[in-house]
């Protein structure tokens, strides 16, 4: 394909880059043709995109070809049309990465400018199969690429243009999966840390809203994707749950920050309580847990895939006691609000841990999670969740439940990254609707303890 | 003990934050039952705020969940009470459809089995009847199991509860509900006894039904005396109707006999009757038996045996049928649910269409011996039957007489109570019991009041009346209005007087009474008229006092005066009233030609010969006056003043018959 560049030379630049898309085309697909496993575009034909569609210059002497703005956006439009014609799923798949997949190199930032500009407009027209293969891009890339396609998303729908996030929500029709790793994305960025990295409202509704209607679409591309040890390294988790179990436990500190700092600036906001929204949320995403001790026992993943990470969650509870620590000093306003909304936050991490190491996506003894909580003020339920319940349960109405032993698995990571202190984990009892089972304890009966709540 | 005090604490935090927040509420709930899967309470706090909020399936979920997990919990089978007894209501509320739609969303199995342990449950045996219906409507492979003894439970309770009608909810229960679920269950096999036993029971349950006597405006709870009839006041507008132990609308069986019609065809079919298998009506079923009675006799063993049931059941019910519709027409009020507004009752009395037909005519022909013979043995058979009506007629009028102080203010009801008079009547006249028939007619005619005009006939009404000509006795039914009713009795009285009137014999009374009855539905009476005429001509006189007092009708006025006057032959007649006065105390005015008139005329009265010219000339201007006067009354009501006739010369009329 490399001795078509000189015919591409002298046209102007939206023709060649219509020329080149055209003959990528039908290379990719003589590629596909000719069977060989694993079809690879080679590094000539690379170059030719490098140089004709994104305009990098090839080297010093040669200045870089310019498109106006109104080709820019030709070229898109036949961008566009051009995935929505292709048939072929694995073509397609490959063109997107011939032309997205970053290489490493200067042509990088320009590649991603038109990837952003690309799904904006996807977005836009509704272009599914495009969305289709960002969502193949966004599985497969660096998550600190994935945050930056993602924040290009929010400036365009819910900062730029006023009235707009319509237009974003129908994604969620159009592409599920595209869906699930936009708001995979979206909670890695936003970490709640400052007020830059709070969510605009309007996304934080969007995103209640379609896990409400439909909470399994947290889980659409965990369920699509066959769990080959094959995720590359960095990239975003196979969930949003650990972002999303973030946002709901670290929201009533986060937004009563804000609150402050709108009544010193005097702006008195009529924006809505985002209480409500995030206690929704955090429902809903008790309500994913709960689902999956059936989708992991089909996969025959049940107590060897952690959905959430245990590094992760120990971040989170260390930057809880940073940020509980900072409220109790500097705490201006009333202090029993104070208190209020700590223990809400407290309340919402042991609630989802609880959740979550019941329903098999966090695989941890309570002796980890005791590791990890240990600098945390008192909470009665965040007691209860670490000591773990009572074993001679005293109910006239049932039996004692018998143990059922359980064969340990050797984990799977859902993310590669070493892991060492908590391998291997203690296998969780399973779960399944109408067979309960308590989680494997390990204290004695009997003994006093000290994490016994105090109510 | 500390695992209780657990879940107290898990529970107690999720009941404070469920008004403010029901997410943060949930989320507690939740995360209480992983940590405590086995305890009870939490799930059925979870359950009550999805109950609460009515979020049908989220709570529906939680229910069976419950149900699986904890089958024991007293407050489990309190809830499903509650739920199967929202489904046996027809209770419209918003929250019993929402307890419905919850079961809805359970699967099939556990709706099952939960209709089946409720029922278990449930002592009343109405309820678990009702339970154990909703059970085999739901499921049908559950009749062949459940059906029979469903059905043998609520025939035992009806005879164990001492109903006294078979309409009674146990009843209504099997007939409507289960007899069908099992008679179509091609599963079962029922033996063909039993199922004419089943049969049976719906036919006295849908005939009962049909039959029953309309309710005191409250209710009346499925019994009936079977004695005493309605009183007069029963309100016919409020047609409500409950029996015992259901509610109204399932009181309500539509179209009873159609029903019952569906339920002949399929054990018809089950017990191998012949002919089609669908019996499409009750018309199509009584020609099927006719057909069988013509084979029955070819028949034999088992087959003629079931032919014979199939005859008896099936003419058993086209006999009931039509015994009701034919007193549901005569006597609307007497059923309740048969609409009495559009059509009054009826009275079955003779057809006296040929009542103005000439005496010689009606005589008929001279018969052979043995032609008469025939005829009189017929008469005699037909003779009982009026005498047998009479009897029963004379208890149905001691029943039916209105008690006083209930009398309703409307002519109609308490005419409806003369039925049986009207009817006793005609009978009377039938039997040639003249003076009977018009003693009752008399003290029916004292209660009417007369309509304002004379009904306009329609032509083909008259051209009907005028050809038919009679043969032995026909029956008619005659509105039971007063508008109807007086036109009826007048012809009755004519009827009686007519024979009388013309025999030989000289009887110028009945004559006189035929003249005044001819007027109604003039011309009718026409020819009558003139044979009346006729016969004063050959008499040569007339005495009738009351002419004056009745007569109005035009034509027989001038008839009368001409008959007077030389070109009329100069007839006697003596029609003024007090006449007898007059000629007590002769006046010098009288004319001589009445006072021959008065001389011949009077026979029956006290009277003085003692007459002069004078007296005679007075008596003829009182006549040509009273004929002007009478002339001026042309236009008066004729039914008021044949009405004021029966009513003042009532005792006159009574005794000129024998």
């Amino acid at each position: 394909m490399g001795d078509i560049r000189q015919s591409l030379l002298p046209r102007d630049v939206l023709s060649a880059a219509k020329e080149l898309l055209y003959h990528l085309d039908i290379y990719i697909c003589n590629l596909v043709q000719s069977g060989r496993q694993p079809p690879q575009v080679d590094s000539k034909t690379l170059e030719l995109v490098e140089e004709f569609i994104l305009h990098a210059p090839k080297d010093r002497n040669t200045p870089a070809r310019r498109m106006s703005a109104l080709q820019e956006l030709q070229l898109l439009e036949i961008m566009c049309s051009c995935f929505q014609e292709q048939s072929r799923d694995t073509v397609r798949q490959l063109m997107f990465s011939a032309l997205f997949s970053l290489q490493g190199n200067q042509a990088d930032e320009s590649r991603m400018a038109l990837l952003g500009k690309l799904v904006s407009m996807a977005i836009a027209v509704g272009r599914v199969p495009i969305l289709e293969c960002a969502a193949t891009w966004l599985q497969r890339t660096h998550r600190v690429y994935c945050v930056r396609l993602a924040q290009v998303l929010v400036d365009d729908y819910c900062s730029m243009v006023p009235g707009s996030v319509p237009t974003l929500q129908n994604i969620h029709s159009a592409s599920p999966r595209f869906c699930c790793q936009f708001i995979t994305a979206v909670t890695t960025l936003y970490d709640l840390t400052s007020e830059e990295l709070t969510p605009p409202l309007e996304l934080l509704q969007m995103i209640a809203s379609w896990i409400q209607d439909d909470p399994r679409l947290v889980l659409i591309t965990f369920l699509n994707t066959p769990l080959s040890g094959s995720q590359p390294i960095s990239s975003l988790d196979v969930t949003p749950l650990g972002g999303l179990v973030r946002w709901c436990v670290k929201a009533p500190l986060a937004y009563r920050r804000d609150k402050k700092l709108a009544l010193t600036n005097g702006t008195t906001e009529s924006e809505p309580e985002v209480g409500p929204l995030f206690s929704a949320l955090h429902l809903s995403i008790l309500q994913v847990f709960m689902l999956l001790p059936n989708i992991l026992n089909e996969k025959g993943l049940f107590g060897r895939l952690a959905l959430l990470q245990m590094e992760s969650l120990a971040t989170l509870t260390s930057d809880l006691s940073r940020l509980l620590d900072q409220a109790d000093k500097h705490t201006h306003t009333s202090s029993t609000d104070t208190h209020t909304l700590s223990q809400l936050t407290l309340d919402r991490l042991a609630q989802a841990l609880q959740v979550a190491m019941a329903n098999g996506a966090l695989l941890c003894s309570r002796e980890d999670l005791r590791a990890i909580c240990s600098r945390l003020p008192h909470n009665n339920l965040l007691q209860l969740v670490l000591s773990g319940p009572v074993m001679y349960y005293n109910n006239i109405h049932t039996p004692p439940l018998a143990f059922s032993p359980h064969a340990a698995h050797s984990p799977i990571a859902s993310h590669p990254t070493p892991h060492p202190a908590h391998t291997p984990h203690t296998p969780l009892a399973t779960h399944p609707s109408s067979h309960p089972q308590y989680p494997a304890q390990p204290f004695m009966t009997g003994m006093p303890f000290p994490f016994r709540p105090s109510y | 003990m500390s695992a209780q005090k657990d879940c107290e604490f898990l529970v107690k935090r999720a009941r404070e934050l469920v008004s403010d927040d029901p997410c943060a509420a949930k989320a507690w709930l939740i995360t209480a039952r992983t940590l405590y899967p086995a305890d009870f309470n939490i799930q059925y706090e979870m359950y009550i705020i999805e109950r609460n909020a009515e979020r049908t399936s989220s709570a529906g979920r939680l229910l069976y969940d419950m149900f699986i997990n904890f089958p024991d919990q007293p407050i489990v089978w309190r809830e499903i009470s509650v739920i199967t007894a929202a489904l046996r209501s027809d209770s419209q509320d918003k929250h019993a459809q929402f307890l419905r739609g919850l079961f809805e969303t359970l699967p099939g199995r556990v709706q099952c089995e939960m209709l089946l342990k409720a029922t278990e449950q449930c002592f009343n045996t109405l309820e678990k009847a009702e339970m154990l219906l909703l059970l085999l409507k739901r499921f049908p492979e559950s009749v062949v199991q459940h059906g029979v003894n469903l059905g043998e439970t609520l025939l035992e309770a009806e005879a164990s509860e001492n109903v006294e009608t078979p309409v009674n909810c146990f009843r209504k229960l099997f007939v409507c509900d289960v007899l069908p679920l099992v008679i179509n269950n091609m599963d079962m096999r029922l033996p063909a006894s039993l199922m004419q036993k089943y049969m049976l029971k719906a036919a006295e349950f849908y005939i009962g039904y049909v039959t029953r006597g309309p309710s005191p405006d409250v209710q009346i709870q499925g019994s009936q005396d079977g004695g005493s009839l309605k009183s007069p006041s029963v309100s016919r507008g409020s047609q409500r109707y409950v029996i015992d132990g259901l509610s109204e609308k399932s009181s309500v069986v539509a179209e009873p006999w159609e029903r019952l019609l569906d339920i002949l065809a399929v054990v018809g079919a089950r017990c191998e009757w012949q002919g089609d298998k669908g019996q499409r009506s009750y018309v199509d079923m009584l020609q099927r038996v006719k057909e069988l009675c013509r084979y029955l006799p070819g028949l034999e063993g088992d087959t003629r045996s079931r032919c014979c049931s199939q005859i008896v059941i099936c003419a058993a019910l086209v006999l009931f049928r039509s015994a009701f519709l034919y007193v549901s027409a005569v006597q609307p009020a007497l059923f309740q649910g048969v609409n009495a507004l559009s059509l009054g009752p009826w009275i079955l009395v003779e057809d006296l269409s040929s009542v103005y037909n000439d005496v010689e005519v009606e005589r008929g022909p001279v018969k052979h011996a043995h032609k008469k013979r025939k005829l009189a043995d017929g008469r005699e058979k037909t003779m009982g039957q009026y005498r047998k009506a009479l009897s029963s007629l004379h208890q149905m009028a001691a029943v039916q007489q209105p008690q006083t102080g209930q009398q309703s203010p409307s002519g109609q009801a308490s005419l409806e109570h003369h039925r049986a008079l009207i009817q006793q009547a005609s009978c009377h006249y039938a039997l040639g019991e003249y003076r009977m028939a018009c003693e009752k007619l008399l003290d029916v005619v004292g209660g009417l009041v007369p309509p304002n005009q004379e009904p306009t006939k329609t032509p083909e009404d008259q051209g009907r009346i005028k050809t038919k000509t009679r043969k032995g006795n026909d029956l008619r039914l005659l509105p039971c209005t007063s508008k109807a009713v007086l036109p009826f009795c007048l012809q009755l009285m004519l009827a009686c007087f007519k024979l009388r009137a013309f025999t030989d014999s000289r009887d110028d009374l009945s004559l006189g009474h035929v003249v005044v009855l001819l007027q109604h539905d003039w011309p009718q009476g026409e020819m009558l008229f003139l044979k009346a005429v006729e016969k004063i001509c050959q008499q040569g006189s007339f005495q009738y006092e009351n002419f004056f007092n009745y007569v109005t009708n035009i034509d027989m006025l001038e008839e009368f005066a001409y008959l007077r006057t030389p070109e009329g032959g100069r007839i006697q007649l003596e029609l003024l009233p007090n006449q007898g006065m007059l000629i007590k105390n002769p006046s010098p005015a009288l004319g001589v030609e009445l006072n021959t008139l008065l001389l011949q005329g009077v026979q029956t009265m006290d009277r003085h010969h003692t007459v002069t010219r004078g007296i005679t000339k007075g008596v003829k201007e009182d006549f040509r006056l009273a004929m002007e006067r009478q002339v001026s009354r042309c236009g008066e009501n004729l039914f008021s003043v044949l009405h004021r006739f029966c009513i003042n010369e009532k005792i006159i009329i009574i005794q000129s018959l024998p």
